[in-house]
C-alpha cells in the first residue's frame, strides 16, 4: 500500500461570526489515489479543501503533507503551495493574468524559474490539458471548459504532486465535464494525486477510488465508493441521493434475483448484474475484438491501414494526445469517455473497435479488459496494434 | 448598451500576426506627420490610407469603423464649423453680424483652414485607430517589457486590464438581470437601478479583489508576472509598404506644406 501523503487529525475550523463548519475531521490521502469529498451544499467540502495547501488554518487539529505537520511561515507554505496545487470551482476566480501564457507561467515564474524554463513549462502543461497555440489568447475571451483547462494548467506547469479540484465539473456541459474527468484520469494514471470535492454523486462514484460522505462538517462515511453510497439511510442522511446504478442493484436483489456480490460501477457491470440475474449471457455473438493503437510508437499506417480495414468500426480515444492525434487525422471518435467499458460493450455484440491511446495507459486496457473476461465468463479478444 | 469593445476587435484582426513594433511605427508616424504637415494634402492621405489598411489588411468591419469613428468626426465637424465662422479673413463670400460684438463670415481662408483642421483631425483619429484595432493591450505588455518599463507598472496595467473584463462581465450580467426585471422601465425606475448596478459593481470589485489575492497566493506568488517576451519577426513585405507609405507620407508633408484648395493663407 502506497504511502500516505495527506493527513487531517482531528480537524477544527469556524469563520469569524460564522458556527463551525469543520467539526472534527480525520482522514487521509495516499499517494496515487483518487478521492471525491462528496457532500451537500455547506458540508463544508470547500473548507476542508483550503486547508489542504494552507489557505486555512485549522483553529485545532493538524494537517499534515508527507507526514510531516504543515507550517504557516510563508516559506513553508511556498513549498506546500508547489506540492499540493488547487484549482477552484470558478475558474474566472483563479485566472490571475491577461493572456494564456502568462496565466499559466504565473506559477513556475513565482517559483524563480528562468525564462526558459518557464516557456518550457507553459508548453506542457498547455500539452497536457489539449490547449497547444492558445498562449496568445486572452482568458476572458475563453468559453467556460476553456478557462477551466487553462486554470488546470496553470497548476500543471507548477508540477504539484497532488491536485485538488473543488468542484471540477460546476458550470460545464457533459462534454465539458467528460473532458475535465477525462484528463483528471489521465493525470493520475501519470502519478498524481487527486482530491475531489462535489456533490454529484453520479460523477464521484465510477471515478473514485474512495469516497468520504461529508455532512455539516463531519464525516458520515469513508471507503470504496460502492460502500461508501450503498447504503440508502446515510446517503439520504447526507441530502443526496444513492447513484442509480446502486438502486437498480438494490432493487433487484429486494426483488430475490440472485445478483453478484460485486456492486456495479458502470453501465458494463450492471449489464453483467442484470444478465447474472436473469441467468443469461452477456454476449450475444462471437466477442469483437479490441485493438489498442499505441499511438506513442505506432506510426500513422498501421492505423490508417487499420481504420481502412475495418470501415464502420467503433473507435474511442484516451489521453489529450490520442483525442489531439485524432483531431488532427480527421479520425472521428465515437468514444472519449469511459473509453474501455464502452469497447467491451461493442465487443459483446460482436463489433470490431479500436482504442487510440499512450504508453502507461495501453497496459490499463489491457488489464481492464482481461478483469471484465475473468469476472464475465466471456474472453474478449484484446491486441496491441503494432507490437509483436 | 455594452457594445463591442476595441481591444477585442484587435485580438482578431488579421494584421495581428504582424510584428507590433511595425505597427506602433506606423500608426505613431502617421500621427506625427498628420499633426507636423502644414497642409491637408497629407493628413487627409494618410487618414485615407489607414482607413483602406484597416478595411483591407487588418479586415475591419466597415461598419465597425464608421462607429469608431462617428463620435470623433461629428465633433470634429461641430468644431470646424465654429472655426470656419469665426476665424474671419478677406473676401467674405458670406457675413452676419446679430450683435456688434459677434461677426461671422465664411471666406476662403477659413475655409481653407477649417478644411486643413478637419483633415489633421481625421488623420489622426484614423492613426489613432489603426494603433488602437491592430495592437491589443497584450502585444503592448511585451513593448513595454522590452522598453524596461519597470515591471511593477506593467503588473498594475496587467491587474487593472484582467480586472476591466472580470467587472465587464459582472456589470452586464447584473443590468441583464435589471433589464430582465424591468428595471430600467421608467425615469425614477432606471435612476434607482443604475444606482443599485453601480452598488453591485463596486462589491463585485472588492470581491474580485480578493480572489485575485488568493489566487496569487496559491500559486506561490513572489512579485513575478510573465510576459510572453516573443515579438512576431518583421517581413519583408509589411516592412516594405510600411517604409512605403511612411516615406509618401513624409513626402506629401514637405512638397504640400502650404497648399490650400480655395487659395486661401494656410
Amino acid at each position: 500500500m502506497s504511502r500516505i501523503i495527506l493527513e487531517a487529525r482531528d480537524l477544527h475550523y469556524r469563520y469569524p461570526r460564522g458556527g463551525e463548519v469543520v467539526r472534527g475531521i480525520s482522514f487521509h490521502v495516499r499517494r496515487g489515489e483518487k478521492v471525491a469529498i462528496v457532500g451537500p451544499n455547506g458540508a463544508g467540502k470547500s473548507t476542508l479543501l483550503m486547508m489542504f495547501n494552507g489557505m486555512i488554518r485549522p483553529d485545532s487539529g493538524t494537517m499534515l503533507y508527507d507526514n510531516c505537520p504543515i507550517a504557516y511561515d510563508a516559506h513553508s507554505l511556498r513549498r506546500l503551495r508547489k506540492s499540493v496545487g488547487f484549482v477552484l470551482q470558478n475558474p474566472d476566480q483563479q485566472l490571475v493574468a491577461p493572456t494564456v501564457y502568462q496565466d499559466v507561467g504565473f506559477g513556475p515564474a513565482n517559483l524563480g524559474l528562468s525564462e526558459e524554463d518557464v516557456k518550457s513549462a507553459v508548453q506542457r502543461a498547455l500539452g497536457a490539458v489539449g490547449l497547444e497555440g492558445f498562449e496568445h489568447r486572452t482568458t476572458h475571451q475563453l468559453s467556460g471548459g476553456e478557462k477551466k483547462k487553462v486554470a488546470i494548467a496553470g497548476v500543471l506547469a507548477m508540477e504539484p504532486e497532488v491536485l485538488v479540484f473543488d468542484e471540477p465539473t460546476a458550470s460545464l456541459d457533459p462534454r465539458g465535464s467528460e473532458e475535465v474527468m477525462d484528463l483528471l484520469d489521465e493525470l493520475n494514471d501519470h502519478g498524481t494525486t487527486i482530491v475531489i470535492s462535489t456533490h454529484d454523486i453520479e460523477l464521484a462514484y465510477p471515478w473514485a477510488h474512495r469516497a468520504v460522505l461529508l455532512v455539516g462538517g463531519r464525516i458520515l462515511q469513508e471507503d470504496v465508493p460502492e460502500v461508501a453510497f450503498g447504503d440508502r439511510d446515510l446517503v439520504r442522511r447526507a441530502h443526496l441521493s444513492t447513484p442509480i446504478l446502486l438502486d437498480l442493484y438494490h432493487e433487484l436483489a429486494e426483488r430475490g434475483f440472485p445478483v453478484p456480490a460485486r456492486r456495479p460501477l458502470s453501465v458494463l457491470d450492471m449489464l453483467q448484474v442484470i444478465d447474472h440475474a436473469f441467468e443469461q449471457n452477456t454476449c450475444r455473438a462471437h466477442p469483437g475484438t479490441i485493438t489498442v493503437h499505441d499511438i506513442s510508437v505506432a506510426g500513422e499506417e498501421g492505423l490508417a491501414s487499420w481504420l481502412a480495414a475495418h470501415p464502420g468500426a467503433r473507435i474511442g480515444a484516451m489521453g489529450t494526445r490520442a483525442k489531439q492525434r485524432a483531431a488532427a487525422e480527421g479520425i472521428h471518435l465515437h468514444y472519449t469517455h469511459g473509453v474501455v467499458d464502452k469497447c467491451i460493450l461493442r465487443a459483446l455484440l460482436g463489433e470490431e473497435t479500436a482504442i487510440m491511446t499512450t504508453g502507461g495507459m495501453v497496459k490499463r486496457v489491457v488489464e481492464r479488459v482481461e478483469e471484465y473476461s475473468r469476472q464475465g465468463g466471456t474472453t474478449i479478444p484484446v491486441v496491441i496494434a503494432d507490437r509483436p | 448598451m455594452f457594445e463591442e469593445l476595441l481591444e477585442e476587435i484587435a485580438q482578431e484582426n488579421a494584421l495581428r500576426g504582424t510584428n507590433t513594433y511595425l505597427k506602433l511605427t506606423v500608426g505613431l508616424g502617421a500621427l506625427l506627420l498628420s499633426l507636423l504637415s502644414a497642409g491637408f494634402v497629407a493628413p487627409l492621405f494618410i487618414a485615407f490610407t489607414m482607413t483602406v489598411a484597416l478595411l483591407y489588411l487588418a479586415r475591419i468591419d466597415a461598419r465597425t469603423l464608421g462607429e469608431a469613428f462617428a463620435a470623433p468626426v461629428s465633433f470634429a465637424i461641430l468644431s470646424v464649423a465654429a472655426i470656419v465662422l469665426v476665424s474671419g479673413g478677406s473676401g467674405a463670400v458670406w457675413i452676419w453680424q446679430p450683435f456688434s460684438w459677434l461677426s461671422l463670415s465664411v471666406t476662403p481662408t477659413s475655409v481653407d483652414y477649417g478644411i486643413y483642421v478637419l483633415c489633421r483631425t481625421l488623420g489622426g483619429m484614423a492613426s489613432l485607430l489603426f494603433i488602437a484595432l491592430t495592437t491589443p493591450m497584450t502585444d503592448l505588455f511585451v513593448v513595454m517589457r522590452q522598453c524596461r518599463v519597470p515591471p511593477v507598472l506593467i503588473e498594475l496595467v496587467m491587474v487593472v486590464y484582467r480586472t476591466i473584463f472580470t467587472l465587464l462581465d459582472q456589470l452586464v450580467r447584473c443590468y441583464h438581470a435589471q433589464v430582465m426585471r424591468l428595471g430600467y422601465s421608467t425615469r425614477r425606475e432606471s435612476i434607482r437601478s443604475f444606482a443599485t448596478l453601480c452598488g453591485a459593481v463596486f462589491i463585485a470589485s472588492w470581491n474580485t479583489g480578493e480572489d485575485q489575492i488568493r489566487a496569487r497566493e496559491m500559486r506561490c506568488y513572489d512579485g513575478r508576472l510573465v510576459v510572453l517576451g516573443e515579438t512576431r519577426p518583421v517581413e519583408a513585405r509589411p516592412a516594405l509598404a510600411a517604409a512605403g507609405f511612411l516615406l509618401a507620407a513624409l513626402a506629401l508633408t514637405v512638397l504640400s506644406g502650404g497648399v490650400t484648395l480655395l487659395g486661401g493663407a494656410p
